[in-house]
């Protein structure tokens, strides 16, 4: 029994004794008090007769169906007990309420019900701290790949709405300050069965306060955590956080991709994006110069990815100090830095505007940016914009703009979270892919294009082992040769090809990236896929099944059923005796 | 002192002395058992149940558990009387009485226990 239940039951004493109190004493007065029957005599109502009479005056009910009329004597104690017993009920119903509506006593409620939808999940959650923006998208994604999330933010209004929201999966929520180490726990942190905890909150010093708790308490689980500043994000490292996602270094990442290599750019962005979405188009960036404004985290991550790509580039901002120790820096010879804000006209055409092919509004104030964008395209309206966005509620004003790309910290944290979730391999893939030359990526793209059409595909990776391909390791365990070509045949006509693409190949720590249809699978392997929804279905069904799987390599539509089974081989049987000189097909 | 304590032995004994009033007699004789005596056994037994109500200490849940063996037993000789009595309508029988007191001796000796614990609780408070 828990503290607040006891609590309740203990303040239940006082009505109950008070409803016990005055039912007894009508009771008791109702049998002492003399009545008189039809025929005149003095007669007693037995205690069953009296405590009928008064449950239902006090209920009042008042069936008024006694044996007798009542005498003077039984009206009057009667009186006693309407009065007795129903300011007893009221006083009692009204305490009971009001023990109901008890705060404490509503949060035991939802604290018992969050339990218990804890306890029903059957294998594993991941516990995603902070519901905001990126917790939602995490949440989303992470429910449609059949993953069991649990969340926890302080806001009881984004608890609250948790039922309406349409996750595939039952979320528990509970709201409490992920920052507290108590709460924590009982958000689950220290349950067997919580796999991973994801630190998306808005605070650095939130973040930093859960990753520290999971990672004493419940040393086993994996830690994803969301940082902004770089002392929080060193401090995290620290203590071997599992990833620590940056929002500014995954952009500015994200941004080099796409002055080197465009397609493969593409490539990144079709590959981590939501799936069943439309694929985006590919971004193309003139090389020339650039000007960023605000030279914070978010402009000095960019421009190291273009002085890399070494293009001239015109800096603005409001800092003196800033301006001081960038011109001290000997690479930094050949760009300026010119004091001011970036959204007046005069700065911007001095900064050279209008020769610029590209501009960075990378300040944290979202008024500013936008006012920079406006002014930037009016004075140059073929300018390749990059806009930081820092509010959630202005992501109207920014898609308004027409900006190139737009930097939302929520949206990437996100896409790199569930990436490095869902799928692991493909952060090995991507960083494989970009050791690739142009043309590697150019074709990788045609072929998804070609293959899957024109919406995001489904990634998922096929582990060869017991668990996740039970037909498969049979069949492997038998010496049969299997290719990477048969998984790609469709379930229900193998002379056709499932919508899907293998993407890399994982055998002992070795990478082959897009592995060809002739290699032979092995036990331990690891494969990439991306492909459509159906597709995925098609192999899982083939993998876990043996008759699937033998009609793939047999063309052979093998009967299940015991009966048929027997009358299936009788005929095969048959069919050898009549043919003896024929060769059996065998597949290798 | 400790009040609620002292409300609650109040209630226990006099529980465990109305029961004994109620139990003592020939065991089948109904003029050696009054039907008032077992009333206030009932209701003074459901005061002192409702009184342990939410107490979280052992003795406490221990207590709430012999005092509703009590009631139970309580309450079934009263249905019992209730029903041959005022639903079957017939007069009180030896056979039925010695089925209502040995009730209420069950009863009884849930109570004693009940005693029994209070003394061990009352001797093992530090004074």
């Amino acid at each position: 029994m828990s503290l607040v239940t006891s609590l309740i039951m203990r303040q239940m004493r006082a009505p109950f004794i008070i409803l016990i109190l005055g039912y007894s004493i009508s009771v008791l007065g109702m049998v002492l008090t003399p009545g008189v029957d039809d025929a005149g005599n003095r007669w007693n109502m037995t205690f069953f007769d009296a405590i009928y009479f008064v449950s239902y005056t006090a209920t009042t009910i008042g069936f008024g169906e006694i044996p007798y009329p009542l005498s003077n004597a039984q009206r009057a104690w009667a009186l006693i007990t309407i009065y007795l017993t129903v300011i007893a009920w009221f006083y009692s119903l009204g305490k009971i309420i009001s023990l109901v509506q008890d705060p404490t006593f509503r949060e035991a409620l939802t604290k018992n019900q969050f339990a218990r939808q804890l306890n029903r999940i059957p294998d594993s959650f991941i516990l995603i701290c902070g519901f905001g923006e990126t917790g939602h998208a995490l949440a989303s994604a992470l429910t449609e790949r059949n993953i069991r999330v649990v969340v926890m933010d302080d806001r009881p209004e984004l608890i609250q709405v948790l039922p309406l929201e349409n996750f595939p999966l039952v979320v528990p929520g509970i709201c409490g300050d992920a920052g507290d180490p108590e709460q924590l726990i009982e958000a689950g942190l220290q349950n067997s069965k919580c796999a991973a905890v994801i630190a998306v909150t808005a605070d650095d010093a939130t973040n930093l306060k859960i990753a520290v708790t999971s990672k004493l308490l419940h040393p086993e689980i994996c830690v994803v955590c969301r940082s902004e500043l770089e002392e929080y994000e060193r401090n995290m490292i620290s203590f071997n956080t599992d990833f620590v996602v940056n929002p500014y270094d995954t952009f500015s990442n994200i941004f080099a991709m796409a002055i080197h290599s465009p397609s493969l750019h593409l490539l990144y962005d079709w590959l981590t994006g939501v799936p069943d979405t439309d694929l985006t188009n590919p971004v193309y960036i003139n090389e020339g110069h650039w000007i960023i404004c605000g030279f914070g985290r978010f402009g000095k991550g960019l421009y190291q990815q273009l002085l890399k790509a070494k293009v001239k580039v015109t800096i603005i901002d409001p800092s003196e100090a800033m301006r001081e120790s960038f011109l001290n820096m000997p690479e930094n010879k050949d760009n300026d830095f010119i004091i001011g804000t970036g959204f007046d006209a005069h700065t911007l055409t001095v900064a050279g505007v209008h020769n610029a092919v590209g501009i960075v509004s990378g300040t944290d104030n979202d008024s500013n940016n936008l006012s920079i964008i406006m002014t930037a395209k009016e004075l140059n309206p073929d300018l390749f914009v990059v806009a930081r966005h820092n509010k959630q509620s202005n992501q109207k004003l920014y898609e308004a703009t027409d900006s190139n790309i737009i930097m939302q910290p929520s949206e990437i944290i996100a896409r790199k979270i569930r990436t490095l979730l869902v799928s692991p391999l493909m952060i090995a893939f991507l960083n494989k892919a970009r050791n690739q030359d142009p043309t590697w990526a150019n074709i990788t793209i045609s072929r998804i294009l070609g293959v899957l059409g024109d919406s995001v595909p489904v990634i998922w990776t096929l582990h060869v082992d017991s668990k996740n391909a039970r037909a498969l390791c049979q069949v492997l365990h038998l010496g049969r040769v299997i290719r990477v070509g048969n998984l790609l045949q469709d379930a229900h006509q193998r002379d056709q090809q499932i919508k899907a693409i293998p993407l890399m190949l994982k055998r002992n720590q070795k990478l082959l990236l897009m592995p060809t249809d002739d290699i032979a699978i092995k036990s331990g392997d690891q494969l990439l896929f991306c492909g459509t929804p159906a597709a995925q279905r098609s192999m899982r069904w083939c993998l876990n099944d043996l008759h699937r799987l033998n009609y793939i390599m047999t063309f052979e539509d093998t009967p299940d059923a015991y009966i048929w089974r027997k009358v299936h081989q009788f005929m095969k049987r048959n069919e050898r005796r009549n043919r003896p000189r024929q060769k059996r097909h065998l597949m290798k | 002192m400790n009040r609620e304590k002292v409300v609650f032995s109040f209630f226990m004994i006099l529980a465990l002395t109305l029961n004994y009033g109620f139990y003592v007699g020939e065991v089948d004789n109904p003029a050696h058992h009054n039907v008032y005596e077992l009333f206030a056994v009932v209701v003074v037994n459901l005061i002192a149940t409702v009184l342990k109500f939410g107490d979280r200490s052992q003795m406490g849940a221990m207590l709430l558990a012999t005092s509703l063996v009590a009631l139970v037993q309580l309450l079934s000789a009263s249905f019992i009387w209730a029903y041959v009595v005022n639903i079957q309508g017939q007069p009180m029988t030896p056979d039925t009485m010695s089925t209502i007191v040995s009730l209420s001796g069950g009863a009884m000796v849930a109570n004693i226990i009940s005693v029994i614990l209070l003394i061990i609780e009352t001797s093992m408070m530090r004074h």
